[in-house]
């Protein structure tokens, strides 16, 4: 389990982490999510033990990472932004040597590569020289690299950046394995990939943290149903009509509205009875105003975390 | 530390760097030993060695260039900073890399002692302590290297740092003729890496140079030590 307490990281005079507090609690996977320059990977970089923190402290298992290093260290597997790889050397060599380093048993080494290889899928190129790989398998030996020595807590400073669809897909496919057996925290800018992974997210912004939540709870706060409905028929009869239904909050007109066309946002109670769907059915019925296409919007943790991050910028 | 200098050495030898640091020694050393004693038909090995050790101020930061310059300039350093091995391991662990492709040139050259003993005469004891004084020499060379590889963004940079260092250490020795005041010829001449091989090379074994030799070896690992420790701290 891993603590962050009151970290704050300063160069010279800019904060670039300020009075950072979460948990990492065991066996789940765990999002850092931040827009470019949000402390992302300053954090990781405090939480790893790469660089000190100015003030505040880092607890792995109970234990303080300044004052027992080592330890700590040995329960965290770390892919930096950048994988941290010697291009010279031939893939199950450097695995072999990343196991050393982690205090892998020598006679246990070689087993230990295998497994590993096996897990990240190396081994057609394990006697390939680093220098020569791929994009993606240089990120995946990267990945290998952070399980040696078998961490109990991965940490992924934005496994996917800069791979096609189809690794992105397969990286994440194996950060979803890996959480199985590992607590992982991994940070990204890109909101669907934290949807679809983890369990817990961690929102930085500007260096401080606005938000941390199971992602369940995540969007709870906003209970409105939202309906998105292109109908046949003139703006100017059917807004009034729409907005007279009683389970209609809001009516917002889209773009893409035409003369005899008109698509509109409806936020409605979820609650209604009879649904809001049934409503809006009966209304345009009644008005003959065949209704062309109808779908139910999910507010995105996209739109939620552009919204959080204004009302933070608005309050600063 | 073990791990460390094992992947060294091995890379000294799976990149050209130690294959054109002892190809370019034992030809500078081979064409030396042509002049100083085949040509002239000598059998001085002192005199050889001595000018072999100027081939140090040339040829360590080749050794010493790629060490901690390239760690920062790949970012590997975050691997071995995360890694459960102290920082101090990390410096020793390269540090002894170097020394020991150094010592395996230096072993090559007990070839030219072989021919010089089966044409001549070599005295075992005089010639040990050249070598000591030789090898000593070198290693101080690599850890000052080793120092400006750390403080270098990259291995040009590093490698022209130390080699205007090691010049200037040779030149010392031309600036103290230069200076009139005392105090600052006594400073000059104590930063002399060259004349304090001298004694060794007239055969003279001085525990005082000996302990210079080492001293100023292990002053420079630990500025090296707290250098990196301090960049860690300020997160340059």
């Amino acid at each position: 389990m891993i603590e962050l307490k009151q970290v704050t990281k300063r160069y010279g005079a800019a904060a670039a982490v300020s009075d950072l507090s979460f948990r990492a609690p065991e066996g789940q996977i765990i999002g850092l999510l931040g827009q470019n320059g949000a402390g992302k990977t300053t954090t990781l970089n405090i939480l790893t033990g790469y660089m000190p923190p100015t003030s505040g402290q880092v607890l792995v298992d109970g234990m303080d990472m300044l004052t027992h290093a080592r330890e700590c260290k040995r329960r965290i597997g770390y892919l930096p932004e950048r994988p941290p790889l010697y291009d010279e050397m031939t893939v199950r060599s450097y695995l072999a040597f990343v196991c050393e380093l982690k205090e892998v048993q020598p006679r246990a080494i070689r087993q230990h590569v295998r497994e590993i290889m096996d897990v990240c899928g190396l081994h057609e190129v394990q006697g390939r020289i680093i220098g020569h790989l791929s994009k993606g398998y240089r990120q995946r030996v990267g990945i290998a690299q952070a399980l040696c020595g078998d961490p109990p807590v991965l940490v992924l400073d934005e496994p996917t950046v800069g791979l096609d669809p189809r690794q992105v897909a397969e990286i994440r496919q194996l950060i979803r394995r890996l959480g199985q057996k590992h607590t992982v925290i991994f940070s990204s800018h890109m909101l669907p990939e934290i949807q679809q992974l983890c369990q817990r997210v961690v929102i930085l912004h500007k260096g401080r943290l606005i938000r941390e939540a199971d992602m369940t709870a995540l969007t709870d706060g906003d209970d409105s149903l939202r309906l998105r409905a292109s109908i046949a028929g003139a703006q100017k009869e059917l807004l009034p009509a729409l907005q007279s239904l009683p389970c209609v909050r809001r009516v917002k007109t889209l773009p893409g509205s035409g003369k005899n066309m008109t698509e509109v946002l409806l936020e409605c109670a979820p609650d209604a009875i009879p649904a809001p769907q049934a409503q809006l059915f009966s209304l345009l019925c009644g008005l003959n105003a065949p209704l062309h296409m109808l779908s139910q919007e999910r507010d995105t943790l996209e739109e939620f975390f552009l919204r959080l991050t204004s009302e933070d910028d608005a309050a600063l | 530390m073990r791990a460390i200098w094992k992947r060294e050495l091995q890379g000294y030898f799976f990149t050209p760097v130690g294959y054109v640091f002892m190809g370019v020694f034992l030809l500078l050393s081979s064409v030396m030993f042509y002049t100083t004693i085949l040509q002239s038909g000598s059998s001085d090995l002192p005199a050889f060695i001595r000018l072999l050790s100027y081939l140090w101020m040339l040829l360590c930061p080749v050794l010493t260039m790629r060490l901690l310059a390239e760690e920062k300039q790949k970012r590997t350093d975050q691997l071995l900073l995360t890694s459960p091995v102290s920082l101090p391991g990390v410096v020793l662990g390269k540090y002894l890399a170097a020394v020991t492709v150094m010592l395996l040139s230096v072993v090559l050259t007990l070839l030219f002692v072989l021919i010089v003993a089966i044409y001549g005469q070599v005295y075992p004891a005089e010639l040990l302590v050249c070598y000591l004084g030789f090898v000593l020499q070198g290693c101080a060379f690599i850890a000052i290297d080793l120092f400006l590889s750390g403080c270098a963004a990259n291995q040009v940079t590093a490698a022209v740092m130390a080699f205007g260092a090691n010049f200037l250490l040779w030149i010392l020795d031309m600036l103290q003729a230069a200076v009139s005041s005392g105090f600052i010829r006594r400073l000059l001449s104590f930063f002399s890496l060259y004349e304090r091989s001298e004694a060794f090379m007239i055969g003279q074994l001085s525990f005082a140079n000996a302990g210079y030799f080492l001293s100023i070896t292990a002053a420079f690992l630990v500025l090296t030590i707290h250098m990196l420790d301090s960049r860690r701290y300020r997160g340059a």
